[in-house]
């Protein structure tokens, strides 16, 4: 199957449609799964586990960033680094942040996470040096982003009023869950590019496609930081 | 690649970028903001009716200046005779309701708000019964109550009922106003 055109439009409206619709709980955990994590007490593996692969596979944020990742990425190997710098990066702050217990304005936090979308996209349209695309400072970024999508997802995971107990088996299974969620959606975006990139048309549709995710990146971060200053009015 | 080439790129590049905050922008001040925030700078929310989405439920809690008022009111109405009695509430107040007819009575609760064209009412539930009960949340200043009319042959008996956050009421029958003050609970109630 080539991509068209056609399809290229489609994807692209339909992640914009996607992305406004999951605005409203992009990175809430819902409501009647707060109530079920915060009505228990222990260890709950598979309920964190669930609830941490959930968040990342809804989270459009991530999604979109982890899609600017790898959409050069044609190595294995690359793909392997790059994921991994991301992964290491996100863990890091998502156990310590809720270990240490850091209250950071999660508005904020998703706001940067949106721009780190824009950054990688701009990186993909040579807007910093094309042919520097896989050098070190390429790797820095991906794991400095990695760093605070991880403390917006410890933003979210204390939000649910945690019991002490069984605290770091729940925090670990939700990490766990985190990084099978990301598993499963980088199969989803690999496939798509790996398709999408056979087609003659792809460097030209690469521009475009990274300027809709530059879009997005920007929209993301403007709705959150509409939501911080809402909620500090 | 030559510098000349890399300029361009950078260029076409930063042109995207700006394409893409313009876009972004445009999205926000015209569907973001006003879905979901209930913030309409360019008034798109309102033309594309999207300010409901953003609309809080009801608060559990409304908390007022002073506390509520009881009433209960008995009316004898002739056959095809009618009558009209309103409670002055602020927007936000309650009233608890409760009225019973000797026979069946055609009804109408409505609310006039404040400031609208006379006669404008609206009106939010109506029909034909012989007793009703509930609550009713002002949604607007004005004020707010029954329109009844007895379409039988025969005379009816109707006593409504009602605690509210109100401090006057007026009967409205043949062309008559008759405004009735009415004292907190506090005063009336309480030994």
């Amino acid at each position: 199957m080539q991509l068209s055109h056609r399809h290229l439009y489609c994807c692209a409206t339909l992640g914009v449609l996607s992305l406004l619709s999951a605005g409203v709980f992009a990175h809430n955990i819902s409501e009647s799964n707060a109530r079920f994590v915060e009505a228990l007490s222990g260890p709950a593996v598979v309920a964190f586990g669930y609830l941490g692969a959930k968040h990342m596979i809804t989270g459009f944020d991530h999604l979109l960033f982890l899609l600017g990742v790898v959409f050069f990425l044609s190595r294995p190997r690359d793909v392997v680094v790059f994921v991994s710098l991301f992964t290491l990066g996100h863990s890091i702050t998502l156990l310590l942040g809720v270990f240490a217990e850091w209250q950071v304005n999660a508005y904020l936090v998703d706001a940067v996470i949106g721009l780190s979308v824009v950054y990688k996209a701009f990186e993909n349209i040579g807007g910093f040096d094309r042919a520097g695309r896989f050098h070190l400072d390429a790797r820095f970024a991906v794991f400095a982003f990695g760093l605070f999508h991880g403390l917006g997802l410890a933003t979210k995971l204390q939000g649910l009023t945690l019991t002490s107990e069984g605290l770091i088996t729940n925090m670990l299974s939700f990490n766990v869950g985190v990084e099978l969620g990301q598993i499963i959606a980088l199969a989803v975006i690999l496939l798509i590019l790996l398709r999408w990139r056979v087609s003659a048309r792809f460097e030209q549709q690469a521009f475009a496609a990274n300027t809709v995710l530059m879009t997005c990146g920007f929209l993301f971060a403007g709705y959150q930081l509409a939501g911080y200053y809402v909620a500090i009015q | 690649m030559n510098s000349e080439t890399s300029r361009r790129s950078l260029r076409k590049a930063l042109l995207a970028m700006l394409a893409a905050a313009a876009g972004a922008a445009l999205l926000l001040l015209t569907l973001v903001l006003p879905a979901e925030y209930g913030v309409d700078p360019l008034g798109t929310g309102e033309a594309f009716g999207l300010l409901g989405l953003s609309e809080q439920p009801p608060a559990a809690v409304t908390p007022q200046a002073a506390t509520f008022a009881v009433d209960v009111v008995r009316f004898e109405l002739a056959s095809f005779e009618s009558v009209e009695y309103k409670y002055r509430l602020p927007a936000g107040a309650s009233l608890q309701f409760g009225w019973e007819a000797s026979g069946a009575t055609v009804f109408d609760l409505h609310a006039e708000p404040d400031g609208a064209a006379e006669g404008f009412a609206e009106s939010f539930s109506s029909g034909k019964a012989d007793a009703d009960y509930g609550t009713y949340i002002a949604p607007f200043p004005g004020i707010h109550g029954w329109f009844f009319e007895n379409r039988s042959p025969l005379p009816i008996t109707l006593t409504l009922t009602t605690a509210g956050f109100y401090r006057t009421a007026t009967e409205f029958r043949d062309g008559w106003e008759m405004p009735r003050q009415l004292p907190p609970v506090s005063e009336t109630l309480v030994p």
